[in-house]
């Protein structure tokens, strides 16, 4: 075989492999898309209509109307804006210690939380939070979701640090560096792809959260999930507004994620390729 | 500048000791080489001096100072890593600057030093690139750069020549046996290369297993080893050894070849065993010498290079130890199979003890 023709079938080979491992994904995302745009009569259709022949924007524009929607993307931002700033300025550091004094031990525990369900730090915290008179405010979901997001933060952290040379670090001591000075002028910045990392999996883990808004939130404090969720059950459940709900909700993640693909890809694969 | 003062230093992992208590005196402006195979400690030692390992026992000075509680910050000193250890995210400009910016020094005199430091080693274009921009010589360079800015009291390398290739590797020797010459500042330098350290070193100090096994100059060492393992550390082609006993006034080998020895047979030595040592380029042709026949020729240009077994001495695993490397500075015709005759130069042989190996 020719050399061209093989690579072109590697090439094709390989696309095709992506291709069925993103497919369901894909499939999923496509049929939202298309439920979202679709009215009532032809969301029920058999065969199913995959793009229809009218476009219904009225499914989006029903939503962006509705008054509350805005509070809700509010309440949202908040909440998670401040439960990965708060995670990112605990878990960066703490990611840091755990990896240069190699006390794996305490990284485990901090797993041993993570597993534990949610759920169950709920009913003490939701004790705690009426106790201190802030039910009806976003702190308690600000609170809880640090369960989530500071986990994250730590390990991602601690894999990265751990791919930083301690020659480096050994580097700035010899030249006149503090701790401190070590931790903010070398080792942060050098692991930035990660942070950048760890910052979007927080968001992202953060802002799709709903067990803890569903039993902490009351009716102004809800986050986008909640909401969503409650279209499902109280009114009659209508397909298309749903979708194009959903697909709102999960537009401010998915740019997100898109503009910072690059670092991504560079956070996900550093160690494995570590040139000076 | 500054003078470095070891003293009886030791250092222990768990229960492992790593150096056995050592002491050398560094004078002020010395080129001070550490060699020694590796794994002998000699990083450790260098990163004790650096404040990056703790000391076990002993104390290490820096100019009269006792310095081991003194973090590495407070010691003055640079460092030249083996993996250069340049800092990524930062220009070479920044990252020769980094020591300087982080004492306040004022911009104008950064970049003056910067400049110069530069200029010595030819970095000047370089400055505004990122260390993975550049080659593994130029990053060595950014290296030293960074040293040479600092204007430290001692600069410490360990092994910085290692990740350069033979011929650059050359070159950044002279160039740092010139930069040293330049601006005499006290350096340490550590490797495992004895041609490193013989041909840059003021001193040097082979080490072997955690503890000194001589401190000289290169040539000293070269020609007075204290005892088997520097003598066969030192030099290359490393120097032969052939076991035999003294006796009347010259050695005999273990098959019976009598070797001379100029007269200078140790006192009351007759008929003791010892190691009869002489360097490959110190053998010559001699009707009365040793037979051994030709078994690998190697000529290099310069010189020849040739591996001999003694006649009576087997092919096999154990007799290679036996073999013979001789050097000689003429082309020769000799093939393998042939026997020659050789003898060494009685002036220049040594004599060990089999049992310490401690020079007779
Ligand atoms: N952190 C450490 N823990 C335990 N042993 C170590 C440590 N660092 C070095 N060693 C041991 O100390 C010895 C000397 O190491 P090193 O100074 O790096 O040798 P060299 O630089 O001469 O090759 C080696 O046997 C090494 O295994
Ligand atoms: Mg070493």
């Amino acid at each position: 075989m020719s050399r061209p023709l093989r690579k072109l079938l590697d090439k094709a080979g390989m696309a095709v492999c992506v291709l069925l491992l993103v497919s369901p994904a894909l499939l999923f995302f496509l049929w939202m898309l298309s439920l979202s745009l679709k009215f009532e009569i032809d969301n029920g259709a058999y065969p199913p209509i995959l793009i229809p022949e009218r476009f219904a924007w009225k499914n989006y524009t029903t939503i962006l109307e509705g008054n509350s929607f805005l509070l809700y993307f509010w309440n949202s931002l908040i909440v998670t804006g401040a439960a990965t700033l708060f995670a990112l300025l605990v878990g960066v550091p703490a990611g840091y210690g755990i990896a240069r004094m190699r006390a794996h031990k305490s990284a485990v525990v901090i797993m041993i939380a993570r597993m534990t369900p949610g759920l169950s730090f709920l009913i003490p915290l939701f004790l705690l939070f009426q106790w201190l008179g802030l039910l009806g405010t976003l702190w308690p979901q600000i609170i809880i979701h640090l369960v989530v997001t500071v986990p994250i933060v730590i390990w991602i952290m601690i894999g990265y640090f751990e791919t930083t040379p301690m020659e480096l670090e050994e580097a700035a001591m010899v030249d006149g560096a503090t701790r401190w000075q070590i931790f903010a002028k070398v080792a942060l910045p050098i692991a930035k792809p990660g942070i950048v990392v760890a910052f979007i999996l927080s968001v992202i883990f953060s802002w799709n959260n709903f067990v803890f808004g569903i039993v902490l939130a009351s009716r102004e404090t809800r986050t986008l999930p909640v909401a969503v969720y409650n279209m499902l059950s109280f009114e009659q459940v209508s397909w298309g507004p749903l979708a194009a709900a959903a697909l709102v909700v999960t537009l401010p993640v998915l740019i997100l994620t898109v503009a910072a693909q690059r670092q991504i890809v560079a956070g996900l694969t550093a160690g494995a390729v570590k040139g000076g | 500048m500054a003078s470095v003062s070891i003293r009886n230093v030791r250092k222990s992992y768990g229960p492992v000791e790593i150096i056995k208590g050592v002491s050398i005196d560094i004078q002020d402006g010395e080129f001070v080489i550490l060699v020694g195979p590796s794994g002998c400690g000699k990083s450790t030692l260098l990163r004790m001096i650096a404040g990056l390992e703790e000391i076990s026992g002993g104390t290490v000075a820096i100019d009269d100072r006792v310095v081991n509680d003194m973090p590495p910050k407070d010691r003055d000193i640079a460092m030249v890593f083996q993996n250069y250890a340049l800092y990524p995210h930062m220009t070479i400009a920044d990252n020769m600057s980094f020591a300087l910016r982080l004492k306040n020094t004022a911009k104008s005199e950064i970049t003056a030093k910067v400049e110069r430091a530069a200029g010595i080693l030819g970095l000047g274009p370089l400055l505004d690139r990122f260390p993975r921009q550049l080659s593994g010589g130029q990053r060595q360079r950014v290296a030293m750069g960074r040293a040479i800015v600092r204007d430290p009291k001692v600069f410490l390398f360990d092994e910085p020549l290692s990740n350069l290739d033979a011929k650059l590797r050359v070159q950044m020797r002279t160039e740092i046996k010139e930069m040293h010459q330049r601006l005499k500042t006290t350096t340490v330098y550590v490797t495992h290369d004895q041609i490193e350290a013989m041909t840059m070193a003021d001193k040097i100090v082979v080490m072997h297993d955690g503890i000194i096994e001589q401190i000289g100059a290169p040539l000293d060492l070269y020609d007075h080893p204290a005892n088997m393992f520097v003598a066969g550390f030192i030099g290359s082609p490393a120097m032969n050894f052939i076991p035999g006993s003294i006796g009347g006034d010259g050695f005999t080998t273990e098959d019976g070849s009598r070797l001379p020895l100029g007269g200078r047979v140790p006192a009351a030595s007759d008929g003791r065993p010892a190691v009869y040592g002489v360097r490959p380029e110190h053998f010559r042709l001699a009707d009365e010498g040793l037979a051994a026949e030709v078994v690998v020729v190697e000529p290099t240009g310069s010189e020849t290079q040739m591996v001999l077994r003694p006649l009576g001495t087997k092919a096999g695993r154990e007799d290679r130890k036996r073999e013979l490397t001789w050097v000689l500075r003429e082309r020769t015709g000799a093939r393998p199979g042939e026997v020659v005759r050789i003898a060494p130069d009685p002036a220049l042989a040594h004599l060990f003890n089999p049992d310490t190996g401690l020079r007779l």
